[in-house]
């Protein structure tokens, strides 16, 4: 990835370049030191739980807000002295931010009149626009006239109509029901790659993250913990953080008792349990506190023995709580050989609807390469 | 017991108390009427000024006998006919509409930048000190606020002796209609500021943003977002002013030391200098309809505002 990114660089292909930026309000550190590239045309989610300094790296980088160190480049340029006005960045915000005084049309010729555009294509443009968010023939509507969705796309057709290097999407979906939120992601993504303008997400929604991005960067503390691809994040999380915020995983307290290569055996409570070094992790070595991270639908869940085989690690529990999901069974279960443990367990099903209930004895399998280990 | 005390506090029983007297007195199968009660003060107040609107409207038709200091027992327009054909009242109706008028628009831009910052401003500190700022003169009362302003700008005052420091000779600045204006809009300013910031508050600081980030700077995000979604706000301060100044009588009476009266005066003037009911009620009539024509065109033309209550607001 690195060597790829200074290639691209070269080349003049990195949108937005953010280099040791933070920002410190009173004593309060809401970004420390972030940096990363990102090339164009990418869709890049900044996923991350309230407070972990998202927004605020997004206000920057809109120039709502100056970094109190470090520098943002937009297209190579240094912009920490641009006023957003003069930036070249369309923003979707939170609640939208709509101009409720102006029909739909007029809110997406707004940045073109301010933007001096020839006010002779104006109108042509809009409607373009207006048909690229599926509202063609909604221009004259007011915005209290929209719906919820409707309102979204309006939001969407002006942050780009005046085509901007960089589209900024400021949680706008948060607000939204399940159903259309998972709609507007797909309309999102859709948009973006007809249009392929680099676009930055922030949400604390990891499904949207996974859903909608190239690239994802997870923040806590004001941090990057980590940024990869979707699949690699999920799949190989830097940390015991990002393992926990994206996805369902279970933690397993221990510590290291032999280490190979990239096999290592966690003693916890007793039993010994294989797993592999979480690839972006910190190095382990012998004897050190780690927490064994499986994620809830990579454990396999039966009555008998015999129905896990192939498995590398089995133990034995009790389920406490079985909650019904529709397209999935969720177990909480206590293993008692790992000190009481409660593992969550995902069981999808739709064949044999097998069904554990509360009380019941029951074993629970996984692989050892799906065992994550992380330094505690 | 203790405990149990602790749990269920006295204020509680005392509520209880006078629930239960509430019910006695005022049985559930009355509630609907609770409503139309609690209107009452509000109708029978309303219904006086009412009454003595009529007693008004029948002394302007009766006109002062010079001679026995009686009203006439007839009924005649000859008081409408003096006050709309005589030159004197011509001149104060005209002072006090373009004073009205000049008061209410330069209050409106002095107490724009006022709200804005006071809603705006991140600092609580400057948010408390704006809004003491704003009442402390409330607490003052306007004669005596008036005097205040004789002494400041008098020949012997302190504006005079400033000036005189820097080798200005003293000015009248008093007793002209500038200083009765000037005195109005420093009158007015707090109304206007506190009409105004319910309307400012209302516009999300989010749209703002919005308008930088599609290329507006600080002037056109004013004149394209600001502005038009402050115009209820603007049309509701504008009427609260433009009434209370085309009414008001303390300012041009101490600030015009006679010499600039207001349609006020006049009236007032007519009931306890010359004791001619007739002439000074033809003249409050007369200003209650010159107001209500001037607020029902501000209200045919811009809405009424945040005057406007529910769904009818824009």
């Amino acid at each position: 990835m690195g060597i790829v990114s200074t290639d691209l660089h070269k080349a003049g292909a990195i949108a937005v370049s953010v280099k040791d930026v933070g920002m410190v309000f009173g004593n309060v550190h809401a970004v420390r030191s972030a940096s990363f590239d990102l090339p164009k045309g990418k869709f890049l989610t900044i996923l991350g739980p309230s407070g972990s300094g998202k927004t605020t790296l997004l206000r920057m980088i809109a120039g709502f807000d100056k970094p109190t160190s470090g520098e943002i480049f937009i297209n190579g340029q240094p912009v920490s002295a641009v006023p957003p006005h003069k930036r070249a960045i369309g923003m979707v915000f939170q609640k939208l931010a709509l101009f409720p005084h102006m029909t739909a049309a007029e809110n997406v010729a707004f940045p073109l009149k301010m933007r001096r555009h020839d006010a002779r294509t104006i109108g042509e443009k809009v409607e373009r626009y207006l048909e690229l968010v599926r509202l063609g023939g909604y221009g004259g509507r007011r915005i209290n006239e929209l719906s919820g969705g409707q309102q979204q796309r309006v939001a969407i057709a002006r942050a780009l109509v005046f085509e901007p290097d960089l589209l900024l999407l400021d949680e706008p979906l948060a607000a939204l029901d399940r159903k259309l939120r998972e709609e507007m992601q797909l309309e999102f993504r859709r948009i973006q790659r007809e249009l392929g303008v680099t676009t930055i997400n922030v949400t604390h929604d990891q499904r949207e993250a996974l859903v909608v991005s190239d690239e994802v960067i997870v923040m806590d503390g004001g941090e990057i913990q980590q940024k990869a691809q979707p699949v690699h994040a999920y799949r190989s999380p830097a940390n015991a953080f990002v393992a926990n915020f994206i996805g369902v995983t279970n933690f397993i307290d221990g510590k290291v008792s032999a280490i190979s290569g990239s096999t290592v055996s966690v003693e916890s409570n007793g039993q010994v349990l294989a797993g592999v070094v979480a690839a972006d992790g910190a190095p382990l070595v012998d004897g050190s506190a780690c927490s064994g991270a499986v994620r809830a639908e990579q454990i396999r869940i039966a009555s008998a023995r015999t129905a896990l085989e192939g498995l590398e690690t089995i133990v034995e529990g009790q389920v406490t709580d079985s909650i019904f999901e529709g397209e999935r069974m969720v177990y909480e279960v206590t293993v008692p050989a790992l000190g009481g443990a409660i593992l969550r367990v995902f069981d999808h099903d739709p064949v044999s609807h097998l069904q554990f209930g509360p009380g019941e004895n029951v074993r629970l399998g996984w692989n050892a390469k799906d065992m994550h280990v992380f330094k505690k | 017991m203790r405990h149990s005390r602790a749990a269920y506090p006295l204020t509680w029983r005392v509520m209880d108390v006078l629930e239960r007297l509430a019910a006695a007195v005022w049985p559930s199968s009355f509630q609907r009427g609770l409503p139309y009660l609690m209107l009452l003060p509000a109708v029978v107040l309303v219904g006086l000024l009412v009454l003595g609107l009529i007693q008004i409207g029948d002394s302007s038709l009766r006109t002062l006998d010079t001679s026995t200091f009686m009203m006439s027992e007839n009924y005649t327009l000859a008081n409408y006919q003096r006050a709309l054909s005589e030159k004197f009242f011509a001149t104060v109706a005209g002072r006090s509409l373009v004073g009205a008028v000049i008061v209410t628009v330069v209050t409106l831009i002095f107490a724009f930048p006022y709200a804005y910052l006071m809603v705006r401003t991140p600092s609580s500190a400057l948010r408390k000190f704006l809004l003491v700022a704003l009442f402390l003169p409330f607490f003052i009362g306007q004669v005596v606020r008036a005097y205040g302003w004789l002494i400041i700008l008098g020949n012997q005052g302190m504006v005079n002796e400033a000036l005189g420091l820097v080798g200005v000779p003293p000015m009248r600045l008093l007793y002209n209609y500038p200083a009765v204006l000037f005195g109005l809009v420093q009158y007015m300013l707090p109304f206007a500021v506190l009409m105004l910031a319910p309307a400012l508050t209302a516009i999300p600081a989010e749209l703002e943003s919005a308008a930088s980030s599609l290329g507006a700077g600080w002037v056109r995000t004013f004149r394209h977002v600001v502005l038009p979604l402050a115009r209820p706000g603007l049309v509701g301060a504008g009427l609260v002013v433009v009434t209370l100044s085309l009414t008001d009588f303390a300012i041009p009476a101490i600030l015009g030391g006679g010499s600039q009266d207001f349609i006020a005066n006049a009236i007032y003037d007519q009931f306890f200098r010359t004791s001619d009911q007739g002439l000074g009620a033809t003249l409050s009539l007369l200003l209650v309809a010159v107001g209500s024509i001037l607020v029902g065109v501000v209200f045919m033309l811009f809405g009424a505002g945040t005057l406007a209550m529910g769904d009818e607001r824009k």
